[in-house]
């Protein structure tokens, strides 16, 4: 297949169809915790698309020059975390000094990164599907921003249900989760769901 | 130089503990790397088992042309031959097993492994949908463009990789037969 | 050591998924059979017991700044250990679990217990949290299998009752959604909000006591 077909296809199928959040299941913890406010889920979702895309390029590369070589495979998921949770360290003081506006803005979320499925996620579904350098930037890129549109919809959606009257029961969390499903049912629709 | 001892210490202890775990995660690796190896030719030769059966399969060198078109293994057998090829899906790379008689006919599918979406694609691997591919011996292609295969879903992403995997593999073996 | 009360914390009062809200990736992600949750559940009950103990043992040893790091790495060797002893012994679980295995590194639950507990108490107390939590963890898990697998596929204990469970339902009726991820959301809400029911209303009694 052609090569920019192919990459237009990864990056449709990471936003909409196989959506990080909304289809994979990865990174729902940030998707609940910092989607009260829009401004605040617009700075969680620059700042994990920027992580994802440079850790499936550096996972990718770790993996392909130094486990593959030395048979070490079975060190994908500790070497990795390592490289995640180091790399979220350099960008912090990188933006530190770099950018301090754009650190401000992002500053709290960037530790929480580490522990964000998706991150993870992207690094070891890269080597499932055998996908190339490029192909692991872009898929890394595209389901960040992906989980940036799922993360911005879900947040004005909820910005919505605070004054809402629901059952006490339902109120804060419940009512939410209830909202994200409904969000999923709607993305569905991108992978052509038929009902057999 | 208190801080320069502190730094001592902190790059000390972690690096115990990362040495620690990789020297214990090696053995565990020690202990499991046969069976796990095991698991995974057992399953490949179950597969080609069910799509082809044969007594022994021998396996045929491919150039890098084949290898392109997803061709990660062919083999020959008495009765035909087995190709096993890997598509990109919808979730990601689909991993079948195709048998095909000495008339170029499909005699049986197997999806190996595959990251389809659960109830959706992941129904590649219903019997009763592989069924419809044994016989065929020409171009295969979705109801939804007029062939003879239903799709498993209406964005039909699946249906069409396992069917180019399918083509891919009779092109292969015309070829091979020459 | 009060381990009846940790043991209803874990259970109820302090659920790691219905009150802590934490692990919520794997909970909405592979519970679509019982074989899955019960598999998953007690993957990381063992996993969090193993990290729960190794990082109190350690908590002197560690210093503050490098905690994390030293946890996560703990936590991702046990993590590969039953990866990989999974993937020799019970090929079927690990495939159908696939990625959410190694993803069990950033299982919230797991880096949680470690630095809310473990870091903070003893050996045995640590041990019994982590039973306790992943105890709760997978009470969790199966009651969402049980409720997704019999409404969307009509079955019960699917994998770990033969192959295709008990059917209970017949084929053409169950809703084929509740299996998709909508269904793991709207499942998971009903839960939890069943469950803050459950614990006001228990307050409540408390008080009248």
């Amino acid at each position: 297949m052609n090569i920019f077909l192919s990459l237009f296809s990864i990056s449709l199928s990471a936003i909409l169809a196989e959506n990080f959040i909304l289809v994979k299941f990865l990174g729902i913890c940030p998707f609940m915790g910092v989607s009260k406010k829009t401004d605040t889920a617009l700075g969680m979702g620059i700042a994990v698309t920027f992580v994802m895309a440079i850790a499936s390029a550096a996972t990718w590369a770790v993996n392909e020059f130094l486990l593959l070589p030395y048979a070490l495979e079975y060190m994908q998921t500790v070497v990795f975390i390592l490289v995640i949770a180091a790399l979220v360290q350099f960008v912090e003081m990188f933006l530190q000094k770099a950018m301090p506006a754009l650190y401000q803005s992002l500053g709290i979320y960037l530790p929480l990164i580490t522990t964000n499925c998706a991150v993870l996620g992207v690094a070891l579904l890269n080597i499932q599907n055998n996908y190339s350098f490029i192909e692991s930037v872009v898929y890394g890129f595209t389901g960040g921003i992906g989980f940036t549109v799922a993360i911005l919809l879900f947040s004005s959606v909820r910005e919505r249900l605070e004054d809402c009257d629901c059952p006490k029961a339902f109120r804060g969390f419940p009512i939410a989760l209830l909202a994200a499903g409904l969000l999923a049912l709607a993305f569905m629709g991108f992978s052509g769901f038929k009902v057999v | 130089m208190k801080s320069f001892g502190y730094i001592f210490r902190l790059t000390f202890v972690l690096l115990v503990i990362t040495v620690v775990v990789a020297g214990l995660l090696g053995f565990v690796n020690y202990l499991t790397e046969d069976k796990i190896a095991e698991n995974t030719a057992k399953k490949a030769q179950e597969a080609m088992q069910s799509v082809l059966p044969a007594e022994n399969y021998e396996e045929i060198s491919l150039t890098k042309e084949h290898t392109d078109s997803g061709i990660s293994e062919a083999f020959r057998c008495e009765s035909g031959y087995v190709v096993r090829v890997s598509v990109n899906g919808f979730g990601g790379a689909v991993d079948m097993m195709v048998g095909i008689d000495q008339a170029c006919a499909v005699t049986g599918i197997s999806v190996v492994s595959h990251t389809e979406t659960a109830s959706l694609g992941a129904n590649c691997t219903r019997a009763d949908w592989q069924a419809q591919f044994i016989g065929a011996d020409g171009e295969l292609s979705v109801d939804k463009d007029g062939g003879s295969i239903d799709s498993l879903t209406g964005a039909t992403v699946t249906s069409r990789a396992v069917i180019a995997g399918v083509n891919a593999a009779l092109t292969f073996v015309k070829e091979v037969q020459g | 050591m009060n381990f009846k009360k940790q043991f209803r914390e874990g259970l109820l009062t302090n659920n790691p998924v219905l009150a802590q809200l934490l692990g919520m990736c794997s909970t909405m992600a592979i519970t679509t059979t019982l074989f899955n949750g019960l598999g998953m559940g007690v993957s990381v009950t063992l996993i969090l017991i193993c990290s729960n103990v190794v990082i109190s043992l350690l908590r002197k040893i560690i210093p503050d700044k490098i905690r994390i790091a030293a946890y996560i790495v703990v936590i991702a060797g046990f993590v590969t250990m039953v990866d990989l002893i999974l993937k020799a012994y019970l090929p079927a679980l690990s495939e159908s679990l696939g990625v959410f295995i190694p993803l069990i590194v950033v299982n919230c639950i797991i880096l949680g217990r470690a630095e809310a507990y473990a870091s903070k108490n003893g050996v045995l107390a640590s041990a019994a949290d982590g039973l306790t939590q992943g105890i709760g963890y997978t009470v969790a898990l199966v009651v969402m299998c049980i409720i997704r697998e019999l409404l969307g596929s009509g079955t019960f204990g699917a994998g770990v009752l033969g192959a295709d469970g008990i059917r209970i339902i017949d084929a053409q009726y169950p809703a084929l959604l509740i299996i998709l991820p909508v269904g793991g959301f709207l499942t998971l809400a009903c839960l939890i909000a069943f469950s803050q029911w459950l614990n006001r209303k228990l307050a409540e009694k408390e008080e009248k006591k």
